[in-house]
C-alpha cells in the first residue's frame, strides 16, 4: 500500500483550510450564541457568495484569466435541484407548462443534487473544452456569451425556468449547518486543488504560458481540469441555493452578482483561498450595512434619504480602489497560514 | 548599394542639432555613478563613461554585462541612479520624451522599426520633436538620396524590408529628431557580414560628418575600427577602457568578451 | 426586392452602430491593453448631457448635437486621466476588472444622480422618419446612421494614415515604447485615443438617441456587450476587425430575425451569441486578428 506523501505545500494547505474552517465555525457559532433569526438568511447567502467565490478562485484565481459565467452554471444548478425536488402537486401550480413530464415527478433530495451536478459538470465539461483552448481574452468573452446564452433561455423557456417570475414551492432542505459544512468542504478542495500537481501546473502558466509550455506542461489539460472542477463549485452553490430559499427566478444568475462575486475575490486576494474567503466576507458584511443605509433608516434621530445605488456605487468602487492601490488583493499571493510564526529552518 | 555622399559637413542631415553645441569642454554626455535596476536586480553597479563631442565611443562585453542597460538608462527607458549629463544639463531626472527633445536618440538593439507603418511614415515619426515639418520632410528626401534603397521602398511596409534595410531606416529614423547623441544598439545584430561591413562604412561616414555615437557592440574589430574610445563592460562593471588604439583588432580580449577566463 | 433592400439596410445600420462603438473600444485596446469596459457609460454620459443641456440651455437639436459630442468626448478624456491612469501598463485582468469597476460606479452614478426610471430625451427623434422611394420604404434614421458611420470610418482612416498623432497611436499598438523614445509623449497618444473613442461614442449616441428618445442608467450596457463582441470575432485590438465584426454582427442579427419563427424570436440573442461561440472555435484569435506571436514584446 502507498504511503500518501503530501508535499510541504500541502500540508501548509491542509493547515490553512483548517485555519479557515475554524473561522467559518466561529462564524455560526457566534450567530447560534447571540444572532437573530433574520440573520440567518444573510449568512447563509454569504456562505453560498463562498461557495461561488472560493470555486471561481480556482480557475480565474489560479490561471488568471476572468471568466463571468459562473452565475450560468449556479443557475443551471439550481433550476436542476429545484424542479427535481419539488413535490409534484407543487410543481403542477408553479410550472402548468412544462414539457417532458417536468411537473409530474419528484426526486430525494440526494438524486436531485446529484442529477444537478451530473449536468452541470457535463455542461462545464463541453464549455471546457473549447474554452481551455482561447486565449485569455478570448476565455473572458466565451464566459460572457454563455453567461447571456443561458439567462436567455432562462427568461424565454418560461414553461421551464418561468422567466423572471419566482419558482416557487421548493422545500427547504438545507439550514445553516449544511451549507457551513459544504463551505468547509469546499475551502480545503479549493487549497489542495491548489497545491495539486495539476494546479501548480495552471499557475506557472498563467504567468508565463511559453515557458510553462516549453517545460512539458500540458496546459490544455490543466486550464481543462480547473474549468470543470470550479463548475462544481458553482453546482454546488447552485443546488444550496434552491434547497434553502424556497423560490428561485432567473434574475440573480445575471451580471450582477457576477460583479458581486468577481469583487469578492479581487479584494481578498485572486490567487488565494483565504483571499476568496476573507474578501466575501467582508464584503458581504459591508453589503448588509450599505442596504440597511440605503433605506434611509434613522440614524441618532437624522432621518437619511433614501440612496439607491450606494450599494452598487461602493462595489464599482471597492472595485477601482482595489484594482488601483492593490491589485493582488488583501492577501496577494499568501495563505493564512503564512501568518504564523514560520519555524526557523 | 549604398552610395556615400560627397557633402561638406553642415548640410548632412542630423550633423549637429538645431540648438547651438553646449558651452564650452564638457563633454557632450558624462556618465556618473550609474546603477541600473531590472525590477530589484541591480544590473550595472556604478559606472562611469564619458563621450566628448563629436567622438565614437564604443561599449563592448559579454551578453549581460550590462551594455544594453546602459543604453536604456540613457534613454530612460529603465529606473537608473546616478548622474547623467547631456552637454552639461543634468537629464536623469527627465521622462523619455523630454530626454529624445534634449537630444538624445536612439537606433535599439533588434532596430524596433514601426514594421505597420510604412518606411516613410517611420521616418516621420523620427522627426516628430521636429517644429518645421518641410524641414523634415526635405530631409527625408535628402536621406533617400543616401540610402537609395530607402527611398526605392518609401511607401512599403518597413516590416518587409531585410535586416540591413531595416538597420539603415533605424538610423535614419534616429537621426531625423537632430540628436546630439546617436546611441546605436548591436546594429549588426543578426545581419550578414557583407551587410555589417556597409552597415559600418555608414558609422564611418556619420562619424566624419561630427556625429557624436555611443555605440554598443559584440563585433569588436569593426566597433573598434570606427572608434576613438573603448569601455568594456563586465558583469556592469567597467574593467577596462582606452583609446581605441590600444585595442588592436580586439583579438586579445577573448576572455573578456566572452566573460570566460583562461 | 423591397424587402430584401429593407433588410440589407436594416443589417447595414445596425451594423454601423455597432461598428462604430466596436472601433471605440477596439482603438483604445490596440494601444493600451485596456478593455474598456466604461465605454458605455460614456454612450449614456451623452445621453444624459442632451438631458441637462436640453433643460438648461435649450431644445435646438443641432447644438445639442454638438453637446453629446463634446459631453462624450470629455467624459472619455475624463475617464481615462482619472481612473485609467493608475492602471497603465497592467495586465490585462488588472485593467479588465478597473474598467468594470468604473462601469459600475457611472451606472449607479446616473441612479443616484438622475432616476432609475427612463428620463426623456426626445429631440433627436425627427432625424428617424419613413421615407418612400415608390413602393419602397425605409427609415431617413438607418440612412443617415450607414453614411455617416462610412464618413466617419474614411474620417478616422485619413486621420491615422496622414496625422503624426495617427501614425504614432498605429505605432504604439505594435511597440509604445518605441513611440516615446521618439519624442512623443505617452499622455497625448492615449488621451487622444480615448478622444477619438469618446468622438465615436458620441456618434453612436446620437443615432440611439434618435431611436429611444430616453435615458436610463443602464441604457450604454448592452451596446457595449455587442461592441464587445464584434470586436473579439473580429480579433480584439484591430481596427479593421472591428468594422468588419460590427456589420458581420449586423447581418448575423438580421439573418436571424428573418430565419427564426415568430415565436423563438426571444431566443435571436442566444442564437446570435452560439454563432459567436462557433465563430470563436473556428478561429480563437477572432478573423482579422492582428498577428502576434507569443513570444512578442506585447
Amino acid at each position: 500500500m502507498r504511503r500518501l506523501s503530501l508535499t510541504r505545500a500541502q500540508r501548509r494547505g491542509l493547515l490553512g483550510s483548517a485555519l479557515l474552517s475554524l473561522l467559518i465555525l466561529a462564524i455560526v457559532g457566534a450567530y447560534y450564541a447571540w444572532g437573530e433569526a433574520y440573520q440567518a438568511r444573510i449568512l447563509y447567502a454569504a456562505f453560498v457568495n463562498l461557495l461561488v467565490v472560493v470555486g471561481l478562485q480556482t480557475f480565474m484565481g489560479n490561471a488568471n484569466i476572468t471568466t463571468f459565467s459562473h452565475a450560468a452554471f449556479m443557475g443551471i444548478a439550481a433550476y436542476v435541484a429545484a424542479i427535481c425536488v419539488t413535490p409534484a402537486a407543487m410543481k403542477a401550480i408553479a410550472l402548468p407548462d412544462a414539457p417532458w413530464g417536468l411537473n409530474a415527478f419528484q426526486l430525494s433530495p440526494v438524486i436531485s443534487a446529484l442529477l444537478a451536478l451530473l449536468i452541470t459538470g457535463g455542461l462545464g465539461l463541453l464549455t471546457g473544452l473549447f474554452m481551455a483552448r482561447l486565449t485569455g481574452i478570448g476565455v473572458t468573452i466565451v464566459s460572457i456569451a454563455v453567461l447571456v446564452i443561458v439567462h436567455s433561455i432562462f427568461l424565454h423557456r418560461t414553461d421551464i425556468f418561468k422567466g423572471n417570475q419566482a419558482f416557487f414551492g421548493i422545500p427547504k432542505i438545507f439550514d445553516l449547518p449544511y451549507v457551513a459544512a459544504l463551505v468547509i468542504v469546499a475551502i480545503f478542495a479549493a487549497r489542495l486543488f491548489r497545491e495539486s500537481s495539476v494546479g501548480l501546473k495552471l499557475r506557472a502558466s498563467a504567468d508565463d504560458e511559453v515557458g510553462a509550455r516549453a517545460m512539458g506542461v500540458d496546459v490544455y489539460r490543466a486550464r481543462l481540469i480547473a474549468w470543470v472542477v470550479s463548475t462544481l463549485f458553482f453546482a454546488v452553490a447552485g443546488i444550496a441555493y434552491a434547497f434553502y430559499l424556497g423560490t428561485i427566478s432567473a434574475r440573480p444568475f445575471y451580471f450582477n452578482f457576477v460583479f458581486l462575486t468577481v469583487a469578492m475575490l479581487i479584494l481578498g486576494g485572486l490567487r488565494s483561498v483565504t483571499g476568496a474567503v476573507f474578501g466575501t466576507l467582508l464584503i458581504s458584511i459591508g453589503l448588509e450595512v450599505v442596504r440597511w443605509l440605503e433605506t434611509g433608516p434613522n440614524i441618532a434621530g437624522v432621518k437619511l434619504p433614501q440612496m439607491l445605488g450606494l450599494s452598487g456605487l461602493l462595489l464599482g468602487a471597492v472595485i477601482v480602489v482595489v484594482m488601483a492601490f492593490l491589485p493582488k488583493g488583501m492577501m496577494e499571493n499568501r495563505e493564512v497560514e503564512d501568518f504564523l510564526p514560520t519555524e526557523r529552518h | 548599394m549604398f552610395r556615400l555622399g560627397s557633402k561638406p559637413k553642415a548640410a548632412f542631415p542630423g550633423s549637429g542639432p538645431e540648438r547651438p553645441p553646449g558651452g564650452d569642454a564638457t563633454a557632450m554626455l558624462e556618465i556618473r555613478q550609474l546603477r541600473v535596476f531590472h525590477r530589484l536586480i541591480e544590473a550595472v553597479h556604478g559606472i562611469e563613461i564619458s563621450v566628448e563631442e563629436g567622438q565614437c565611443v564604443t561599449l563592448l562585453g559579454p551578453n549581460g554585462a550590462g551594455k544594453t542597460s546602459t543604453l536604456s538608462s540613457i534613454t530612460g527607458a529603465v529606473r537608473a541612479t546616478g548622474s547623467i549629463r547631456l552637454s552639461g544639463e543634468e537629464i536623469s531626472r527627465l521622462p523619455i520624451e523630454e530626454r529624445c527633445k534634449r537630444g538624445v536618440a536612439i537606433s535599439p538593439e533588434g532596430r524596433r522599426i514601426f514594421s505597420n507603418l510604412s518606411v516613410r511614415d517611420n521616418l516621420i515619426m523620427g522627426g516628430a520633436v521636429r517644429a518645421d515639418k518641410k524641414a523634415l520632410f526635405a530631409e527625408i528626401q535628402e536621406w533617400f538620396g543616401h540610402f537609395p534603397v530607402l527611398g526605392e521602398r518609401a511607401e512599403q511596409m518597413a516590416g518587409t524590408l531585410s535586416g540591413g534595410e531595416q538597420q539603415m531606416l533605424a538610423i535614419a529614423r534616429a537621426l531625423l529628431s537632430r540628436p546630439r547623441i546617436l546611441l546605436l544598439d548591436e546594429p549588426s545584430l543578426g545581419l550578414a557580414p557583407q551587410i555589417v561591413g556597409k552597415i559600418f562604412d555608414i558609422i564611418k561616414d556619420l562619424k566624419a560628418r561630427g556625429i557624436t555615437i555611443l555605440l554598443v557592440e559584440q563585433n569588436a574589430a569593426a566597433a573598434i575600427a570606427v572608434s576613438d574610445y573603448v569601455y568594456i563592460l563586465n558583469n556592469g562593471r567597467v574593467t577596462r577602457h582606452g583609446e581605441a588604439a590600444e585595442f588592436g583588432d580586439g583579438s586579445g580580449l577573448m576572455g573578456e568578451l566572452t566573460g570566460m577566463h583562461a | 426586392m423591397d424587402y430584401a433592400i429593407q433588410q440589407a439596410l436594416n443589417a447595414l445600420s445596425f451594423g454601423a452602430e455597432y461598428a462604430l462603438i466596436a472601433l471605440g473600444l477596439a482603438i483604445v485596446f490596440s494601444i493600451m491593453s485596456l478593455v474598456n469596459f466604461a465605454h458605455g457609460e460614456v454612450i449614456a454620459f451623452g445621453g444624459y448631457s442632451m438631458v441637462v443641456i436640453g433643460t438648461l440651455l435649450t431644445g435646438n437639436p443641432w447644438i445639442l448635437m454638438v453637446g453629446v459630442l463634446a459631453g462624450c468626448v470629455l467624459a472619455s478624456v475624463a475617464l481615462e486621466r482619472i481612473a485609467f491612469r493608475t492602471v497603465r501598463g497592467a495586465d490585462l485582468t488588472t485593467g479588465l476588472l478597473t474598467a468594470f469597476g468604473v462601469s459600475i460606479i457611472l451606472q449607479n452614478l446616473y441612479l443616484l444622480l438622475g432616476s432609475p426610471r427612463p428620463m426623456a430625451a426626445t429631440q433627436f427623434i425627427f432625424l428617424d422618419q419613413t421615407l418612400s422611394f415608390g413602393t419602397l420604404r425605409v427609415s431617413s434614421l438607418q440612412i443617415y446612421e450607414t453614411v455617416a458611420t462610412i464618413l466617419a470610418i474614411v474620417a478616422l482612416t485619413v486621420f491615422l494614415r496622414r496625422t503624426t498623432l495617427g501614425m504614432a497611436m498605429r505605432a504604439a499598438a505594435l511597440d509604445f515604447e518605441m513611440v516615446r523614445l521618439c519624442g512623443i509623449r505617452a499622455n497625448r497618444v492615449i488621451a487622444g485615443a480615448f478622444a477619438i473613442s469618446g468622438l465615436l461614442a458620441g456618434l453612436a449616441c446620437i443615432f440611439i438617441m434618435a431611436r429611444r428618445g430616453s435615458v436610463q442608467p443602464h441604457m450604454g450596457f448592452d451596446p457595449v456587450l455587442v461592441a464587445f463582441v464584434a470586436c473579439v470575432i473580429g480579433g480584439f485590438g484591430s481596427l479593421p476587425g472591428a468594422v468588419l465584426g460590427g456589420f458581420l454582427l449586423g447581418v448575423i442579427e438580421v439573418l436571424v430575425l428573418i430565419l427564426l419563427p415568430q415565436e423563438a424570436g426571444g431566443l435571436a440573442h442566444a442564437v446570435v451569441f452560439a454563432l459567436i461561440a462557433l465563430i470563436l472555435i473556428w478561429r480563437p484569435d477572432g478573423i482579422l486578428s492582428p498577428a502576434r506571436e507569443k513570444g512578442d514584446k506585447r
